[in-house]
């Protein structure tokens, strides 16, 4: 088991390729009481059309990675929570664009654990009966998410972005998608998309490295796996200009809430050029917006804005994004200000010296992450998906040029490639 | 694995806490402040740390404040307000990385100290009183916060419950105060509040990492001046009981979803001998995702998708939420009733007892990895008086019988139960 020293963090990560394709990455952290364990697998809610090995082309209704997420935590012998719980162990999961993650935190009984973890995400149990009955509870996590502004605000973005790539679809679906679900294509999902070989498991914390591994090696060798399905993904055909410039929604809200975001065109990055382009990307926007930045200032002080702005940056597959906004008490006003100061930084360029304090600040917050080992564990396997590596970061930071900085701005602030999204309180 | 303690201190009016531990990457800093719950006081307490927050004596503009906390490899500022018990709790806290990480010339934590010590102690002035301009533009912000509460379903339900359960108390009123009292509100009326306030409140700060007491102590010295005099204390809040019978409240709103709380009350507290024997009857009730709420309302009626109960031990409160149909108003609380009345019966299987005593050990051991949750589990032991370090409570949870927990449930009282519903009905009278 080949063990990477990463001296400057004093982290050591230790990683092994099972033989059915199961990547295993563990990280101890010496004095820490708790383990935190992820089980990722390569699907998410941004994943709906294949290329089947004999051509045939196969597609799945919105929503159906999460509601398999939901599905998976009910076992014949009943509710997995329950045996975690006899553990003393907390388990969750969640579904975003691109992966679907299962996880625990345990203080004790961590190899019992990692087994009923890597057992009920290995073991599909799905009928007629409970695929109905999960039906009612997602479309409640549906009405939920409906009501939450902050939620409308961001899919009504990607919406009026995005003419046809997943990305735009909201990862719950809707109560139509969701209904249309049935347990065998939950069965043929699962098959598919959970072959040990398009997952991988992170576990962080108080544990003996081999031990753990042991562990996992011979729950893996109780089991046997057909070969990996054979599948492409079909890439969306998304042009490059946004699809509508302005998205508004109604909804029980104090004060408006905007954002405006441009897309990317460059989708095609992979691995460490991807994260780095991520990288570019968060120092430009903090810059320019963060609560240190002459602009959010002035805007804060004209209380046109509250401490709700800010800005991220989002990509993956066939998108990437910057979401920028927050509360406004005039939408239009602050979209104004926020495309002008970025075309005005486009034009001039940043500051050496703004540059080299955000980046700073950036390593900081970086080096903050490495004491909570759900944040390492979540964001691990998230630059894992993309080819990259979280170690990398500070040393990637450092690498960055002002140049890069400022050539990313340049190309990413396009008319064309903006869209606007606003939820307003009902007026009448 | 026993946790270190934390090590005990006084500088002049504040208490210091100090956890020397090289487990972290980073010194986590908290300093709490806290005064009685007053209803004529409450807005101005709250308006004090943002206004703090926007300039110090030496860097009276906001940016340049903030550009100094970007240079301090992003330390990361912040502040906020609660409520603990009948008292109102600033909270400040600073997050610094540890030198050793990075190649920095200045001692990051004594940076950190004065820099907070400058915040409390020495803010912005002009003419001897705030500057107006900082007061004007937070009394905005805390406006928009307290208007925003109505954004999020789930916390203005929450909100509007405890109101109805505190009638006539200052602890109805949410921490940051009243948008109304924003008004009479000016540079010089707030200077004096926050005067008055920095002579008579309870001041804990604590220091989580690669440090000790005494380091800590001498940076304290130099960097806080505050009025002279022995620190401040806190007093226990006395639980109320619940009403015979519960009142109903129903409010209509723009919603797709209904919102169901259900605030309870018992006059077990934090600090009482059957605290353990509480945290088990709420993990039981609707702590976990085997509980009775999870498993009946959720799990066996399908009707929502989270249903949980939060128990608040400095007020003795649990509150029950749940988001639902709104035609299923009825089966939920029925439902829900039949829990509670469950829990009185003791009617619950040891094999639940125990799980609830493991995920409630996990949760006390776990705290021991983040920095800040064991700087918040320490102040709120020492708040309500409970003089237990989370390995001590964690014994007691241990022990409780399925007897204590059946005798608390007959301690727990609803009191009041609040709807969030839509308004088509009410659109449909309109008209007809």
């Amino acid at each position: 088991m080949p063990a990477l020293e990463y001296p400057r963090l004093e982290e050591t990560l230790h990683h092994e390729r099972l033989d059915n394709g199961l990547d295993v990455f563990v990280l101890p952290k010496p004095g820490f009481t708790k383990t935190f364990a992820v089980l990722a697998t390569r699907f998410g809610s941004a994943d709906n059309r294949f290329r089947l090995a004999d051509g045939r082309e196969f597609a799945v209704p919105d929503g159906l990675a999460h509601f398999l997420e939901h599905k998976m935590f009910e076992e014949p012998d009943g509710d997995v929570f329950a045996r975690f719980a006899a553990n003393g162990a907390s388990a969750n999961a969640y579904t975003g664009f691109d992966q679907t993650v299962y996880l625990f935190s345990a203080t004790r009984n961590v190899d019992r654990c990692l087994d009923i973890l890597l057992d009920f995400v290995q073991s599909p149990y799905f009928t007629d009966a409970n695929v109905e009955k999960e039906k009612g509870i997602i479309i409640q996590e549906i009405h939920m998410y409906r009501d939450n502004p902050d939620w409308r605000v961001y899919f009504g973005l990607l919406e009026a972005l995005y003419h046809r790539h997943p990305v735009r679809i909201d990862i719950a679906g809707t109560p139509e998608s969701v209904s249309s679900i049935t347990k065998e294509l939950l069965y043929e999902c699962h098959r598919m998309f959970y072959h040990p070989s398009n997952m991988h498991l992170f576990v962080v914390g108080g544990v003996d490295p081999e031990r753990t591994l042991e562990t996992v090696r011979a729950n893996q060798a109780r089991k046997r796996f057909d070969p990996p399905a054979v599948f492409e993904r079909v890439p969306a055909d998304e042009p490059e200009n946004a699809k509508e410039p302005m998205r508004q929604a109604t909804l029980a809200v104090a004060m408006p809430k905007c954002y405006v975001g441009f897309k990317e065109t460059d989708v095609a990055l992979v691995g460490e050029r991807a994260i780095r382009r991520d990288l570019v990307a968060r120092i430009v926007l903090d810059a320019l917006f963060s609560r240190s930045s002459p602009v959010y200032q002035d805007m804060y002080d004209e209380h046109l804005v509250f401490d709700s702005f800010g800005a991220q940056f989002t990509s993956g597959p066939g998108y990437a994004f910057s979401v920028i906004g927050g509360d406004t008490r005039d939408p239009g006003e602050m979209a104004r200000r926020v495309t002008e100061a970025m075309e005005r930084t486009a034009e001039r360029g940043l500051d050496a010296d703004v540059f080299e304090r955000i980046r700073r600040k950036k390593i900081g917050a970086h080096l903050r992450l490495w004491n909570s080992p759900e944040a390492v564990a979540g964001e691990f396997v998230r630059f894992r998906h993309r080819g990259g590596d979280l170690f990398r970061v500070v040393e990637l930071y450092e690498s960055l040029t002002l140049e890069e900085a400022n050539g990313w701005l340049r190309a990413h602030v396009h008319p064309s490639h903006r869209a606007v999204s606003v939820v307003r309180g009902d007026a009448s | 694995m026993n946790a270190e303690p934390f090590a005990r201190g006084q500088s002049g009016r504040i208490r210091l806490h100090v956890l020397p531990t090289k487990k972290f990457k980073t010194y986590a800093i908290v300093l709490y402040a806290g005064v009685p719950l007053s209803e004529a006081e409450i807005t101005r307490v709250a308006l004090i740390p943002f206004v703090l927050g926007r300039g110090t004596a030496s860097f009276p503009e906001t940016l340049a404040l903030r550009e100094k906390l970007d240079s301090m490899y992003g330390a990361h500022f912040g502040y906020d307000v609660g409520k603990r018990g009948d008292h109102q709790v600033v909270q400040f806290r600073l997050d610094v990385i540890n030198d050793r990480f990075v190649s920095s010339n200045t001692p990051l934590l004594r940076e950190a100290l004065a820099l907070l010590g400058e915040v409390l102690t020495a803010p912005a002035l002009e003419d001897g009183r705030f500057v107006a301009r900082y007061v004007e533009s937070e009394k905005k912000t805390v406006a928009q916060k307290l208007d925003a509460i109505i954004n999020d379903k789930i916390r203005y339900a929450e909100k509007r419950c405890l109101e109805e359960m505190f009638r006539g108390e200052p602890y109805r009123l949410p921490a940051l105060g009243r948008k109304e009292d924003l008004d009479g509100i000016d540079a010089t009326s707030l200077h004096e509040t926050y005067r008055r306030w920095l002579r008579n409140a309870a001041f804990d700060l604590y220091v989580v990492g690669d440090t000790c007491l005494e380091k800590v102590t001498t940076l304290v010295q130099g960097a806080f001046r505050l009025p002279d005099g022995p620190p401040g204390t806190y007093a226990p809040s006395l639980p109320r009981q619940a009403p015979p019978e519960p009142r109903t409240v129903e409010e209509r709103l723009d919603v797709t979803q209904g919102k169901l709380n259900i605030g309870l009350r018992t006059p077990v507290t934090y600090a009482g001998p059957d605290y353990p024997a509480l945290l088990v009857y709420n993990g039981l009730l609707g702590g976990f995702p085997h509980a009775k709420l999870f498993v009946n309302v959720r799990e066996k009626a399908s009707l929502a998708y989270y249903a949980s109960s939060r128990l608040d031990g400095h007020k003795g409160v649990i509150m029950i939420q749940t988001g639902i149909e709104i035609a299923n108003y009825a089966k939920a609380l029925g439902i829900i009733r039949e829990q509670l009345e469950a829990m009185r019966r003791g009617d619950f299987t040891e094999d639940d007892l125990a799980k609830t005593k493991e995920m409630l050990a996990n949760q006390l051991t776990a705290l021991q990895d983040n920095p800040f949750e064991r700087i918040w589990f320490d102040f709120n032991a020492s708040v309500a008086g409970a003089e237990h370090t989370a390995e001590e409570l964690l014994a007691k949870v241990r022990a409780v019988a399925p007897d204590d927990v059946a005798r608390v449930a007959q301690t727990v009282g609803l009191d009041t139960v609040y709807f969030l519903r839509d308004r088509k009905e009410e659109t449909v009278h309109a008209g007809a």
